[in-house]
């Protein structure tokens, strides 16, 4: 099956193009930061985990880490913004429209101003992103189903209101550091993160993708609308609640550990159907490895550009991603 | 095959058509007529298991269609609906290869080995076979029409539906379409087709269910069905209905009654 203007040698190429340019960007970015490292020693590195040598040590304690996350970070984001834009057939849609990351920014301000030590966040972030989208989808909820326009009103209206209470506490808190941490928390950053951040993050990402490729055939019904899928023997209430579960589980893992990155996963699902077409089967893997290369390439930015300063990186991905995608999207048409 | 038996069906609470009973039987066309809003589309998104009925029984084979699970329904009903968005970027072959959806488990990616021959037997029943490549948002409306002809056939289900299959459709290819449904009828298919064409109905149609004044009026061959008196009741205008030496029958408004 071939969807307009992309063979299945095209697609394969493509991924395969993907893939090795996910790991050029996990070598080179892990080589960049305040010490740099060369290509090769990177892979010393890597064939020699936690070796004596300090290279070795600064590589595999804090920049492999750091670079796996924020690969992590980039293809949930991109895979949630694929899951939803493609349940909801809305090019405008991310994934923080159930609430998640919204949420999650609330429960880290809130942490941050009662005293919860930083080790701490990244798990009332994961519980706050979860607990928001649920309650977001519960209000979207019709019979048995999900209704579009009520998750999308409920989404925006709960993300509104977790935004105000940030802005409250920012404004409110009285130490410093408070602030500082809200701000750092919605500029986005994977800096600090570690082996122990990746794994449970991993886990549940893992989940999510796991029900999302599974849900591959049915989002390609659901390209065709919601009747037709019904039609075509897709229990469409079932796979609603399916994406919508992922799509949660998958921001909730990023934005526990990376706080709110945005831009990725409203822009990589259009750059991924650009490259591979429509078709889930061959988008989402698209989605989720360019999602991590623009992550992976794009914290290698933020410490590299002006070092030893680190700049946000959910700020640098909208600074530099969203000129790029609108040139992309408005003056180079496909053919 | 498919019997309905005394249904009424209903919308947000009101019912708005009752009393319908009729069975449809391998080999048939059955063509659906009646006014706008009298119910033909819910009857087919009823007969498709998409649409509860309010009160009444819809079986196939002697089961409840709501007894079936939706994979096993979507095998044995096809439902065609009017053109309605769907994503860009999506190819006619893409489309037409959904209709292979309902015999995969929904673990499985690829292709079953039945899929490819299914999906280019309905591209080319449909002339359909040269657009294949093309997206479907660069097509007419015509051809959109014919590229949802073509899932249904790709599905390969026992019983067509078809919600105005031909309105945008010119008179060569409405009549290429209606040939096809009696080829497949010939084939042990059963079709119901709602048109809007009296004189297609009877033309292509073994029977015609007639809805109107919230039941169903008639559903016997266009001869019987096709009576000025019920036309009158359903449309609300003057209907006059010829029969010709030949057998056919023909039905024109007449504007100035």
């Amino acid at each position: 099956m071939t969807s307009a203007g992309h063979s299945t040698s095209r697609r394969v190429a493509t991924l395969f193009g993907l893939a090795c340019g996910c790991a050029a960007a996990l070598a080179v970015s892990a080589g960049v930061g305040a010490v740099g490292y060369s290509a090769g020693a990177v892979a010393r590195a890597v064939l020699h985990p936690f070796g004596s040598s300090t290279a070795e040590q600064v590589l595999w304690l804090l920049r492999f880490p750091r670079v796996l996350i924020a690969a992590l970070v980039g293809a949930s984001l991109a895979l949630a913004g694929a899951l939803l834009q493609g349940m909801l057939r809305n090019p405008l849609v991310d994934p923080y429209l159930t609430g998640a990351s919204a949420g999650a920014a609330c429960a880290v301000a809130i942490a941050l101003v009662l005293g919860f030590a930083l080790p701490a966040l990244p798990l009332v972030a994961f519980a706050a992103a979860l607990v928001t989208a649920a309650f977001v989808a519960a209000l979207a909820r019709t019979g048995s189903g999900i209704s579009a326009e009520r998750l999308i009103l409920a989404g925006i209206s709960l993300s509104a209101l977790f935004a105000g209470v940030v802005t409250l506490v920012l404004v409110m808190a009285p130490p410093s550091s408070t602030s500082v941490g809200i701000l750092a928390w919605l500029g986005g950053s994977v800096a600090g993160r570690g082996w122990h951040e990746l794994a449970w993050a991993a886990l549940y990402a893992a989940v999510g993708a796991a029900v999302a490729f599974g849900l591959a055939p049915s989002l390609n019904a659901l390209r065709l609308g919601d009747e037709r899928a019904r039609a075509l023997g897709i229990d469409v209430d079932r796979a609603h609640w399916g994406i919508l579960g992922s799509a949660a589980l998958l921001t909730a893992a990023a934005v526990s550990v990376s706080g709110m990155v945005g831009f990725v996963g409203l822009i990589v699902p259009h750059v991924a159907r650009r490259m591979v077409g429509s078709d889930a089967r061959w988008m989402l893997p698209a989605c989720a490895l360019t999602g991590a290369i623009l992550v992976v390439a794009a914290d290698a930015l933020a410490r590299g550009l002006v070092p030893p300063l680190e700049l946000p990186l959910g700020v640098l991905l909208s600074l530099l991603g969203v000129p790029a995608f609108l040139y992309l999207a408005f003056y180079r048409r496909t053919p | 095959m498919i019997e309905v038996r005394d249904v009424a069906l209903a919308y947000g609470g009101r019912v708005f058509v009752s009393g319908i009973t009729f069975s449809l039987r391998a080999g048939e066309v059955m063509a659906l007529v009646g006014p706008n809003g009298v119910g033909k589309t819910t009857l087919l998104r009823a007969m498709a298991g998409l649409h509860a009925p309010a009160a009444g029984e819809i079986t196939l084979d002697g089961r409840s269609l709501g007894e079936l699970t939706p994979g096993v329904r979507a095998r044995e009903i096809a439902l065609v609906t009017a053109d309605a968005p769907i994503v860009d970027g999506v190819s006619v072959r893409e489309v037409v290869a959904s209709g292979r959806l309902p015999y995969r488990p929904w673990w499985r990616w690829a292709a079953l080995p039945d899929d490819d021959a299914a999906v280019r037997e309905a591209l080319a029943r449909t002339e359909l076979a040269e657009l294949a490549e093309r997206p479907y948002q660069a097509l007419s409306s015509g051809e959109r029409q014919r590229v949802w002809l073509a899932l249904a056939l790709a599905q390969r289900a026992r019983t067509l539906l078809l919600d105005e299959p031909t309105s945008h459709l010119d008179v060569r290819h409405a009549f290429e379409a209606l040939r096809l449904l009696r080829a497949l009828a010939a084939e042990g298919r059963a079709a119901v087709v709602v048109l809007h064409d009296l004189n297609l109905a009877a033309a292509f149609a073994d029977r015609i269910a007639l809805l109107g004044a919230g039941r169903l009026l008639r559903c016997a061959g266009p001869e019987e069905a096709l009576d000025e008196g019920l036309l009158r009741r359903a449309y609300g205008v003057r209907i006059d209905v010829q029969r010709r030496a030949d057998g056919r029958v023909l039905a024109f408004a007449n504007p100035e009654a």
